[in-house]
């Protein structure tokens, strides 16, 4: 076990870790953040993703330890229920959304991708969502939602 | 197992040097994490080596542009400096999704050497060198065709840290390209890769052709023979598909879960077309412009 | 009315956004153990030691059982064929021979590593010719003595034939002897994996002689009863408790991990236990899509009308039934497709092999057959040099006409509105070239059901007014309790949706339900909801008329208030009722059930029919718009058009996303998804190799919804889950045929079948 010392969500996080542990893990086990989700520990399904120092990475495939210092940022520190961020909101009601397993991954990326780009295009935000698999929705109505966003921004580019 | 952050060049030198091959370097993690539990990596070691700095930049070294081995394949894909590279963009923007560009790294894209590899045929068709260093010994570097031994094998010696890529620019009328076959649109293994940068002469003629593919061959390699038979020759149909029939008697793949041999055979000279195509394309156009 | 057509945000949008929802994997118990399964490494082969002794011992182990010491109890969806643990005989590849539970998940593996399994490797039938062979071996040599679901009365079996269907019709060979023109295709498909993204996953408790099991369960209820035979207990000493559903699309109906996590806790003494397959461990398996070879043969007269049909297929059941004997049943509904045919013989199999079971995925069966049926039809029209569509609409079933079971169709001529719709949105243009793409234009039309298995629902106004609803019904994903549910009691009820609370089903609270399956959820459990709601609102209405002025007869329910109809302003809140009720010895909570009737239906019309009769039929038509890259082979969707009728759109957003998101699994299914089995076992094993569509692959589906409302579904609704995937593998696969100009004939065309199509 090793210490780890690192930023979650804009709070400072002291935990000891074992050396091959997954920042998955290490949030959903030891800080109990549960969003990040367990889709298929090989870095295919992006149901894990989560911001670390702002770029979106697949927590199960990152070492807890490469964290030293980091600021991370999961799904739980993007909105609330009660206050979720305008993306989720866009989300919620463009149903862009079924099951939801999937969901936390794909908000965190495309928090990223609105930082990025402010006014995606359907090609954008396509890109941006191919490490995220979604087995419900077929992402158009998730794809919707970002487009809902980003005014001016053109249907099909 | 143990984890040791590495903060300095000198630090990990001395590191590399204590553990040897019981050390596994650990830049992104997107391979090694994924090995690891697979039983495919037993390291005694992991030696995390982003936090060193300087290894990540792109920048212009006496002519020659240098790509720090901890560039990230994002960082690669969308760098101004590597304009002239178009290949090496091309297929940096392929290796997987977003999160694994972010924190993916050419050093470890082309140490892990897959036979897969994305970046090694872009690399290759541009000559570029690795550069390495160790406590002992300092200094080297050598060509990515020689660095590249074979399967998941390369010339890095078990003290020696990988620190970055020299590529020289291209001349005029060239055009680079990297095509990967999959079967969606991202997220693949590639099926086949090929990276081609064509030179023109001002009649039109091939003053210069580099040819190299990946997942068709135990390693990512040049098919020469594709080069000497396109040299100097005008782009007619006939030597695209003298070409292509030398691409398919160059290559050496396999069945996997991926795709077969013969599809393998069957869409390379096809591809090789296409390539030739559109860097034609982009030659004329450049010119034009 | 503002709930019912209203694309309202579902009601567990909120929290499925932010993370919050709870998943099976994200529930834990005090004291829980973490469990996991030893699966067998052999194909076929008898089990000649399995040593636990070693792993007993290993640091956190609390308990390792095998079959020798958790008893034998038999389960199974339609024929109790399985048990928890390979008993002596291992039937195929991932069969579980042993479980453990230790303090932390890596003891619990590294235990299960050092079991010492001896095992003698046995011929294994791998394929449904090896299985049906003469002199084969049985994969159940006791098949005889197995107990028998009541759904699978009718069922016809015969050694390794798990499922037998046969109609024999008068006149078939009569038909095909006098036939101008016979037209004969082979098909077949691969199987497809489910791909939920929540691995199985479940937490059990065993304590005073009952079993409480937490599962993110598509059919609660099932898991309950296949528990309870697994266990040899009583049925009501099983409590299955719902989770949040992360997907299933038929694969979460029956036990995955539940029978594991239960036998562990009960092994060590009732502690919790939580069992989560690994990626690679719930493809390998889960109740997959079946593999199938489809030959279909038609005989038309000189004016090109089909006169007689034969339709054969084997289908492959695995080591284990699950719900795939049935489905020579539904195959044999499905024959004829949409189309005035004549006689149509069909002889449909099951067939057990030693490979991982199949069972249910989103339109059983449908896809296979819809993809034989509308290829061939395809192909009939090619050869008679006619228009694709104008051959279909020459032989379309019209109103009244009946189905091969006998059954009348009472409004067939919706499938031709359909039909027209995606004529007018997407023109058919014919093949044509640009470059090095091949574009191409293909459809497929025809009807399907929704299944009319009964549900139940309790609504209880509460302290404050607002309705909680029970049932055992369980959103999988699909919206038809978060929007469908929601929305029907809100607009009956007179409140909005946010004074709706549907809680989790819970076996030992919530009335039967037969789960999330066949399109039901909505039809079904929202016409229980209004079956309930007339009940309580008799309640609502005797309590309410005590304190409203005298004359208030006539009542209704607006806003949450019970007003009185034509006496000015006169109300009162429900939470008022509530208290009012609470006084007078009356409970505001009133309770439905509802299962579809069947409709009249020819006995005798095919033997081995588990399912006689179609019930709530919905019409649909699609066209797909491709280009072949000529260099890869690989196909693209450039336009995809639906034209499907619903009933009524309770919620038309999440309609949209039920038809995208079928769309995308059937575009899977027809182009990139298979798990190819090599001598019993998978060789695609993980999501790198599986490959799902991603964003980048998928077109924008433009929906046409076709609302014809039916007289018993609630507000109108009918099944809208299914369809969708039904029909996308024959549109697609048209599609391609038409622009590469060579026929495809198996599933999933790969961009190695076009690149040699188009070589040769």
């Amino acid at each position: 076990m090793q210490q780890l010392t690192f930023e979650v969500n804009g709070r400072r996080e002291v935990v000891a870790v074992d050396v091959g542990e997954t920042l998955l893990d290490c949030l959903r086990e030891r800080l109990h953040l549960t969003g990040a989700k367990d889709g298929c520990r090989e870095g295919e399904c992006g149901a894990c993703t989560v911001l670390v120092d702002g770029q979106p990475v697949d927590a199960c495939l990152y070492p807890a330890l490469a964290c030293e210092g980091v600021s991370v940022r999961t799904v739980e520190g993007i909105g609330t229920p009660s206050e979720p961020s305008d993306l989720q909101k866009a989300i919620v009601e463009h149903a862009g959304l079924q099951c939801g397993f999937c969901t936390p991954g794909i908000v965190v990326v495309l928090t990223a991708l609105l930082e990025a780009v402010p006014n995606p295009g359907r090609a954008n935000i396509q890109t941006a969502l191919a490490g995220n698999l979604c087995r419900c929705t077929g992402y158009a109505q998730i794809e919707d939602a970002v487009l809902s966003l980003a005014s001016g921004a053109k249907d099909g580019l | 197992m143990d984890f040791i952050r590495t903060t300095s060049m000198e630090h990990t030198l001395s590191v590399l040097e204590a553990y040897g091959s019981a050390a596994t370097l650990l830049a992104g993690g997107t391979d090694v994490f994924a090995q690891l539990p697979r039983g495919e990596l037993t390291p005694g070691v992991l030696v995390h080596i982003m936090p060193v700095p300087g290894l990540s930049s792109v920048v212009l070294e006496g002519g020659a542009i240098s790509i720090g081995a901890l560039a990230s394949h994002r960082r690669i894909a969308v760098d101004g400096a590597l304009g002239g590279f178009g290949s090496l963009r091309q297929a940096a923007a392929q290796i997987g999704g977003w999160q694994t560009q972010a924190v993916g790294t050419i050093g470890g894209n082309v140490c892990n050497a897959s036979p897969a590899a994305d970046l090694l045929p872009p690399l290759l068709i541009h000559d570029a060198r690795v550069a390495l260093v160790s406590a002992s010994r300092g200094e080297r570097s050598l060509p990515v065709s020689d660095f590249v031994k074979g399967r998941h094998a390369t010339a890095r010696e078990a003290d020696e840290l990988v620190t970055s890529f020299l590529l020289e620019p291209p001349g005029t009328h060239t055009a680079d390209i990297y095509l990967k076959v999959g079967r969606r649109s991202a997220m693949e293994v590639a099926i086949l890769g090929l990276a081609l940068r064509l030179t023109l002469d001002d009649r039109g003629r091939v003053a210069q052709a580099r040819v190299a593919t990946c997942a068709a061959s135990p390693c990512p390699m040049r098919i020469t023979a594709v080069e000497e038979i396109l040299q100097g020759e005008e782009l007619s149909a006939d030597l695209i598909a003298e070409a292509g029939q030398s691409l398919r008697s160059s290559l050496s793949p396999i069945d996997d879960v991926r795709g077969s041999a013969a599809y393998r055979l069957a869409v390379a000279p096809r591809l090789l077309a296409r390539a030739i195509e559109q860097t034609k394309v982009q030659i004329m156009l450049a010119n034009s412009g | 009315m503002t709930n019912i057509g209203s694309d309202l945000p579902r009601a567990d949008g909120w929290d499925k956004v932010a993370g919050k929802s709870q998943y099976t994997v994200d529930y834990s118990e005090s004291g829980m153990l973490h469990g996991c399964v030893l699966r067998s490494p052999v194909v076929c082969g008898r089990i000649v030691r399995v040593d636990v002794e070693a792993a007993r011992s290993m640091p956190g182990v609390r308990a390792v059982v095998t079959a020798t010491n958790v008893g034998n109890g038999r389960a199974g969806m339609l024929v109790r064929d399985q048990t928890l643990f390979a008993d002596r005989e291992i039937r195929h590849h991932g069969e579980a021979i042993a479980a453990v539970a230790a303090d932390t998940l890596a003891q619990a593996r590294a235990a299960r590593d050092a079991i010492e399994l001896e095992a003698e490797s046995l011929p294994a039938l791998t394929t449904m010719a090896q299985a049906l062979a003469s002199d084969a071996p049985l994969v159940h040599p006791d098949w005889e003595s197995y107990a028998l679901n009541p759904m699978a009365a009718e069922l016809r079996r015969q050694g390794n034939v798990a499922g037998e269907l046969i109609a024999d019709p008068d006149g078939v060979d009569e038909a095909f002897e006098r036939a101008h023109l016979v037209v004969e295709d082979e098909f077949c498909v691969d199987r497809q994996y489910q791909a939920y993204l929540e691995p199985m996953s479940a937490v059990a408790r065993f304590t005073d002689g009952r079993c409480i099991v937490r599962t993110g369960s598509q059919f609660p209820y099932n898991i309950r009863e296949e528990l309870a035979a697994y266990l040899d207990v009583r049925l009501s000493d099983v409590r299955v408790i719902g989770q949040t559903v992360g997907g299933g699309f038929g694969a979460k109906l029956g036990c995955g991990t539940e029978g594991y996590a239960a036998v562990l806790s009960r092994a060590v003494g009732g502690r919790s236990v939580r069992v989560v397959k690994t990626r690679d461990e719930d493809i390998v398996t889960a109740p997959v899509r079946e593999n199938a070879e489809l030959r279909i043969r038609t005989a038309l007269d000189a004016e090109g009308n089909m006169t007689a049909r034969e339709f054969s297929c084997d289908m492959d059941c695995g080591a284990y039934g699950l719900e795939t004997p049935t489905f020579p049943s539904i195959l044999f509904h499905f024959a004829a497709g949409i189309y005035r045919i004549g006689p149509v013989r069909v002889h449909a199999r099951a067939v057990y092999t030693n490979t991982p079971p199949t069972g249910a995925f989103r339109g059983v069966n449908g896809p296979a057959v819809y993809f034989a049926v509308e290829r061939h039809m395809d192909n009939i029209a090619r050869r008679l040099n006619e228009d694709p569509m104008a051959f279909r609409a020459r032989h379309m079933l019209r109103d009244g006409d009946t189905l091969l079971n006998g059954q009348a169709l009472a409004d067939a001529h919706i499938a031709r509105e359909a039909c027209e719709a995606v004529q007018k949105s997407l023109p058919a243009v014919g093949a044509r070239q640009s470059g090095d793409r091949l574009r191409g234009v293909g459809s497929a039309t025809g009807f399907w059901v929704t299944n009319p298995l009964p549900g139940s629902v309790t609504i209880t106004v509460g302290e404050d007014g607002r309705l909680h609803v029970l049932t055992g019904a369980n959103d999988n994903g699909s919206g038809a309790v978060a929007m469908g549910l929601t929305q029907i009691v809100a607009e009956a009820m007179g409140v909005s949706t946010g004074e709706v609370i549907v809680g989790l089903p819970d076996t030992d609270l919530s009335g039967y339900d037969s789960g999330s399956q066949g399109s039901r959820t909505t039809h079904i459990v929202g016409k229980a909801a209004l079956i309930a709601i007339d009940d309580l609102k008799t309640r609502i209405f005797d309590v309410a008329r005590q304190m409203l002025p005298p004359g208030a007869n006539e009542l209704e329910l607006v806003g949450g208030m019970v007003r009185a109809v034509g006496i000015g302003d006169a109300q009162v809140p429900l939470a008022a009722v509530f208290q009012m009720a609470n006084f007078s010895n009356v409970s505001l909570s009133g309770s439905g059930t509802y299962a579809t009737t069947p409709p009249a239906f020819t006995p005798g019309c095919a033997v081995g029919l588990t399912m006689p009769s179609l019930l709530t039929p919905t019409y649909h038509a699609h066209r797909a718009e491709v280009e072949v890259d000529s260099v890869t082979g690989n196909v693209r969707l450039l336009r995809y058009v639906v034209a499907q009728e619903v009933g009524r759109a309770i919620n038309p957003d999440g309609i949209m996303g039920q038809i995208q998101g079928g769309i995308a699994q059937g575009i899977g299914f027809t182009l990139t998804e298979n798990l190819r089995l090599v001598d019993g076992r998978y060789l695609e094993r993980s999501l790198e190799a599986y490959r799902l569509p991603l964003a980048q692959d998928l077109p924008r589906v433009e929906v046409v919804l076709l609302e014809h409302p039916d007289s018993e579904g609630p507000f109108g609704a009918k099944g809208v889950a299914e369809p969708p995937l039904v029909f996308a593998p024959a549109a697609i696969a048209n599609a391609v045929s038409d622009a590469v100009g060579k026929p495809f004939y198996k599933l999933p065309i790969t961009p190695e079948d076009v690149l040699f199509a188009l070589d040769t």
